[in-house]
């Protein structure tokens, strides 16, 4: 009788084991291997949101800042307009009767009647008294010398606003036109420079006067006016 | 650490999404530019407001009929008023009080999407052309030289013209904006200044 000798119950429980903890240690494997998996794809997926999520965002604000309009590069009434040679000065406001010595030529600002000079087109010089009172107003005083042309000074008329200007000659002007605004002046040489637009611009009727939208009709008229 | 991280980036995302539909929701209504038709408007009818009021206040001085100058008064101190507006929504919107091109330019090309174009109403004009409606100097002369009856009667014919003139700018901002500060008030100003006219035609008609 040569039988396989039959296995002691105890290597069979020692072998069972063994396969046991063999079988375990494959599922755990298993399930170890499983868990990365999913655990990589959900890094992937987090990370394929965040680039999108990102990609919005900055395409967002790529489209808000290219979109809106842009903003503008003048303040109304600010030194927004940088116009080389504007002069300024510091006048006070005050109403008087009588001749007032101005500082400047032609004034700007300071004492004044209480009339207003009517804006409109002059062809003889108007009293300074009434004119300083329409720049108060936000009227532009635009001066010429009286020897300018003729054909420059209705070139200047021409650009000029309908309302709130006082166009008139000046005697003893310091320059062949001064323009002039409460407390601001500028004076060029010729009839083509293009600071003339650009003072109109900014300066024609501005915020910091002192009576922004106050009238400039219905007061006096000076001799000559034309217009 | 981590959740002190994810919170910061948070907070700079909810910041620059919010940034952003700010900025775009400006895009509903954009602010007039300096050649709007809205600019344009404001400006040119300022003058032309300023031109009733002044007219108003010439003829309230020549009589003392009080339904001229009762007429007188509202039309002065009315269009004084609107002309303050208009210049202030200049300024809010950053823009000067100047032109930088010639008057009623903005009224000169037809409105976008109009395709048969009517030759009048809220119609096209010249640029350069006076304002449909100012009454010129020797009109305004003419007025301030009259008195009594006279006077009531060159004011009334000068003003229903004026206010014409007011109704065609009214009239032709209302087909080129759907602006919301422009539109209400030029929609009034067509309306009010109708009912004005017929008043006046009958003011006129007792003085003929």
């Amino acid at each position: 009788m040569s039988a396989t000798p039959p296995v002691p119950p105890k290597i069979k429980q020692a072998a069972r084991l063994k396969q046991e903890r063999a079988e375990e240690r494959a599922r755990k494997l298993e399930e170890h291997r499983r868990r990365e998996a999913r655990a990589k794809r959900n890094r992937r997926i987090g990370i394929w949101s965040a680039v999108a999520g990102g990609v919005v965002v900055v395409a967002l604000i790529v489209t808000a800042i290219v979109l809106t309009p842009q903003p503008r590069t003048y303040a109304a009434g600010g030194d927004g307009a940088k116009i080389e040679g504007v002069a300024t000065f510091d006048n006070q406001s005050e109403h008087v009767q009588g001749v007032v010595d101005y500082e400047q030529t032609p004034p700007v600002g300071g004492a004044h009647n209480p009339a207003w000079l009517n804006c409109g087109v002059y062809s003889e010089p108007v009293p300074n008294e009434n004119a300083v009172h329409s720049l108060e107003h936000g009227a532009l005083w635009i001066t010429y010398d009286p020897s300018l042309s003729e054909s420059d000074v209705t070139e200047l008329r021409a650009k000029l606003p309908s309302t709130y200007v006082i166009l008139s000659p000046f005697e003893d002007l310091p320059a062949p036109i001064v323009l002039s605004g409460w407390n601001t002046q500028l004076s060029v040489d010729d009839v083509d420079d293009p600071r003339i637009e650009s003072y109109i611009e900014e300066y024609w009727q501005s915020g910091d006067v002192p009576e922004p939208g106050a009238p400039c009709t219905g007061a006096v008229d000076a001799p000559g006016k034309v217009s | 650490m981590s959740v002190l991280i994810a919170a910061s980036v948070a907070l700079v995302v909810v910041a620059v999404v919010a940034f952003s539909i700010g900025r775009l929701s400006t895009l509903a209504e954009p602010t007039p530019t300096d050649a709007s038709a809205e600019a344009g408007f404001s400006r040119d009818m300022q003058v032309h407001h300023l031109q009733g009021a002044e007219l108003a206040m010439i003829v309230r001085d020549e009589t003392d009929d009080p339904a001229i100058r009762l007429l007188a008064y509202d039309i002065a101190q009315t269009q004084s008023q609107q002309a303050g507006q208009l210049y202030g929504w200049l300024r809010s919107w950053g823009l000067p009080q100047a032109a930088s091109e010639p008057s009623m330019t903005w009224m000169a090309s037809a409105p976008a999407g109009a395709a048969d174009h009517e030759e009048h109403d809220g119609g096209t004009h010249e640029p350069g052309q006076p304002m449909p409606g100012l009454a010129t100097p020797e009109q305004i002369a003419e007025l301030q030289a009259a008195t009594g009856v006279d006077a009531e009667r060159i004011f009334l014919e000068l003003m229903i013209a004026h206010h014409r003139g007011a109704i065609e700018m009214a009239d032709a901002v209302l087909e080129r904006s759907t602006n919301t500060l422009v539109t209400p008030f030029a929609t009034s100003v067509v309306k009010s200044q109708n009912a004005e006219i017929a008043l006046m035609e009958d003011l006129l008609a007792d003085r003929s």
